[in-house]
């Protein structure tokens, strides 16, 4: 098929798509030349602040002067390297597990959701030989991908369990899932993030503290657990009766039953759904502002206070957008190439 | 409590009686600062000039320098002050639950707050109040000569209620051109589409850099609103509130009495000046009183500056903000900061 063919096939196949090819085409020509003239053409790349910035274009030195900020927050700079550390850690681990034909998956499960929790807090916050960073100083982007990363692994099996609990034969376990997962699912984000920084440590006695942070994460980890526990109930109930009646016909009990054959196949088909549910939670951390928590939007939306670089608020968000756009659009990337190769597997 | 009380009269009647052997009222929250070694200071999420973090990840701001003011005084190290960001909506619970031991976040002083809120303010670290900028080639200097120009405001926000009154009040004429968002009405401003735009003295220092020409622009330091703030503490502890609020009153006396970072070595050394030698604790063991040493106030002026050099590097002449001192000018100089004497 040569170029004008696929032209005309697929932007003037009619009059109609024709006519909104060429509105397109007119919309980009007018509005796409002026942001690259600001984003690049016009850009000051390098110097120190804002004086430097004279060709009118975006001034990106605020960025690159920020960087380190945005990136670890306060987290002092001699210390960084250890959440490099952990950074490499969790792509070590989770990456193998996202590729398809990498082996060892069950070791790298094992190492992504339980050997690598507790060694990145001790990795971040210190303590048996590293010194102690408090959680205040964390931020940017590193606190965005703390939170999802954390909210994300306790919300899981909470999840799961939910969703069994709503399935389940007891009238008792039931009634409490149902009530845990309307509960969970009908309080705003904000309110719960809220509610848990500010009522908390009134009702706490005093000297109870718990750390904002942890604080934060719980709230996240109940508000996403009652979302994921709805999108695994959507695969248990495609899974047909037979499965577990045939488990059960073999002698298996119900938790084995549910283990090896159940929940395989119903998490297989909730993935992409959980996958959403995943990309929210990344774009929800950045509620926790009102907390005073520096997530990455926090931290830029604090650096422009500095009155050395206030009023540069379009590069602030613009960088800040569009590291959000990648996470999830590499998110979403990923769950679509997952649902295609799990369609690809059940068609025998 | 009524025991206490009556401890703190017969503490204080020993006092004004000059024994010098005193017995200190207790001050849990002085005894935790010392214990744990750092202060913990409530401050603004981000206020251009009051409290932000600069690129090398430190706190700073004229509200921050009070913190660290405060923590001189007490510890003798300005750097020893831990920061706790807070949010409008955060700021109270996080002082009365005890997670920060005073707030300096520019927040308005009224009579409900320190009545209902259990909160006492421990005095006036900068007087805040609705102004407008206008620009340079009007001459306008004042808020009544503004009669007949048209003034940029955000619909239904109290400034355009409180502006609105103010000029009804005194029969002038002023056109008041309303926008959704402050943000459209600055610019509305900025592209000369009125004569002003109105907001609070501190707030318009960081809109007015935003400003296409910043130094075309002035901003009136005269003010059609009172809204004071200065810092923070919860109620109980009473020594620890008398130190919050000399600190503070240090820092003015020090200016007022000519004292700055720079010659407070020279002060301490040669001054005969009783009231000089009274604050930085020469004669007088006023830190004592109080359970601190006594160069409390030495340390906090060699470190962090007295109040004019604080409020020049933050939001002054010496920052990018270039705001006027207007009513944050001592009183013997026409402004409205005061303290009484260290006697």
């Amino acid at each position: 098929m040569t170029a004008v063919h696929w032209i005309r096939r697929n932007l003037f196949a009619t009059w109609l798509d024709g006519i909104v090819t060429l509105a397109c085409a007119a919309l980009v020509m007018r509005y796409l030349p002026p942001i690259l003239d600001w984003a690049l053409v016009n850009a000051t790349w390098n110097g120190a602040d804002r004086t430097d910035c004279a060709a009118g274009g975006a001034c990106w030195v605020f960025v690159r002067v920020r960087f380190g900020q945005f990136m670890y927050g306060l987290y002092p700079p001699a210390q960084t390297w250890r959440v490099d550390v952990a950074a490499a850690l969790l792509v070590g681990f989770v990456v193998p597990l996202l590729m398809n034909s990498a082996p060892y998956k069950k070791l790298f499960g094992f190492l992504t959701l339980v050997v690598f929790p507790p060694v990145g807090v001790w990795l971040l916050l210190g303590g048996l030989g590293l010194p102690v960073v408090e959680t205040r100083d964390w931020g940017g982007l590193m606190l965005t991908v703390f939170m999802t990363v954390y909210a994300g692994i306790c919300a899981f099996p909470l999840g799961v369990l939910m969703a069994l609990g709503r399935q389940s034969r007891l009238p008792v376990i039931r009634t409490l899932s149902v009530v845990f997962i309307e509960f969970w699912r009908g309080v705003p984000i904000i309110a719960v993030i809220f509610l848990a920084s500010i009522l908390l440590p009134l009702i706490l006695p005093a000297g109870v503290g718990v750390d904002r942070l942890v604080r934060a994460v719980v709230g996240l980890a109940l508000v996403i657990a009652a979302y994921m526990a709805e999108a695994i109930r959507g695969g248990l109930q495609a899974i047909p009766k037979g499965q577990a009646e045939a488990a059960a016909a073999l002698g298996l009990g119900y938790w084995r039953a549910t283990w090896f054959i159940v929940l395989p196949q119903a998490l297989r088909l909730s993935l992409p759904a959980l996958a959403n549910e995943f990309i929210a939670l990344l774009k929800n951390t950045t509620l926790v502002l009102v907390v005073s928590l520096f997530d990455l939007l926090g931290i830029v939306h604090a650096a422009l206070a500095d009155p050395k670089w206030v009023g540069l608020t379009m590069e602030a968000y613009v960088f800040a957008g569009s590291i959000f756009w990648l996470a999830c659009f590499g998110l979403s990337r990923w769950s679509a190439g997952l649902e295609k190769r799990l369609s690809a597997a059940t068609k025998h | 409590m009524k025991i206490r009380h009556f401890a703190a009269a017969v503490l204080a009647a020993t006092v004004s009686f000059g024994a010098h052997a005193q017995q200190l009222v207790p001050s849990p929250t002085l005894d935790a600062i010392k214990a744990r070694g750092h202060l913990e200071c409530g401050v603004h999420l981000g206020l251009p000039g009051f409290s932000f973090a600069n690129d090398k990840g430190e706190w700073a701001g004229i509200d921050v320098d009070y913190c660290r003011a405060l923590a001189a005084a007490i510890l003798g190290d300005s750097t020893k002050v831990k920061y706790t960001p807070t949010s409008v909506q955060q700021r109270w619970p996080i002082l009365q639950s005890g997670q920060v031991d005073l707030l300096s976040r520019n927040t308005t002083i009224t009579f409900s707050r320190n009545a209902s809120l259990g909160v006492n303010f421990q005095g006036i670290n900068f007087y805040e109040g609705q102004t407008f900028i206008v620009r340079k080639k009007a001459g306008i200097t004042k808020p009544d000569q503004m009669d007949g120009a048209t003034i940029c405001v955000a619909a239904g926000s109290t400034e355009e209620k409180q502006a609105t009154d103010w000029f009804a009040e005194r029969k002038k004429k002023v056109t008041i051109v309303n926008f959704q968002k402050n943000d459209d009405a600055i610019a509305a401003y900025d592209a000369e589409r009125c004569d002003a735009y109105t907001a609070g003295f501190g707030a318009l220092a960081g809109q007015r850099i935003k400003l296409k020409s910043p130094d075309d622009n002035v901003i009136l330091t005269e003010l059609i609103s009172n809204d004071p703030q200065g810092p923070t503490t919860r109620y109980g502890d009473e020594r620890f509130q008398a130190v919050v609020r000399w600190v503070l009153n240090g820092l003015i006396a020090a200016e007022n009495l000519g004292v700055t970072s720079k010659n407070v070595d020279e002060m301490k050394a040669k001054s005969t000046n009783a009231e000089i030698r009274r604050l930085l604790g020469v004669e007088g063991g006023f830190g004592k009183m109080l359970g601190l040493s006594d160069d409390w106030m030495y340390n906090a002026i060699k470190q962090v500056g007295n109040y004019g050099e604080s409020y020049e590097r933050t939001v002054g002449m010496s920052s990018s903000l270039k705001l006027p001192r207007g009513p944050n000018q001592l009183w013997t100089k026409g402004g409205l900061l005061f303290t009484p004497p260290f006697q």
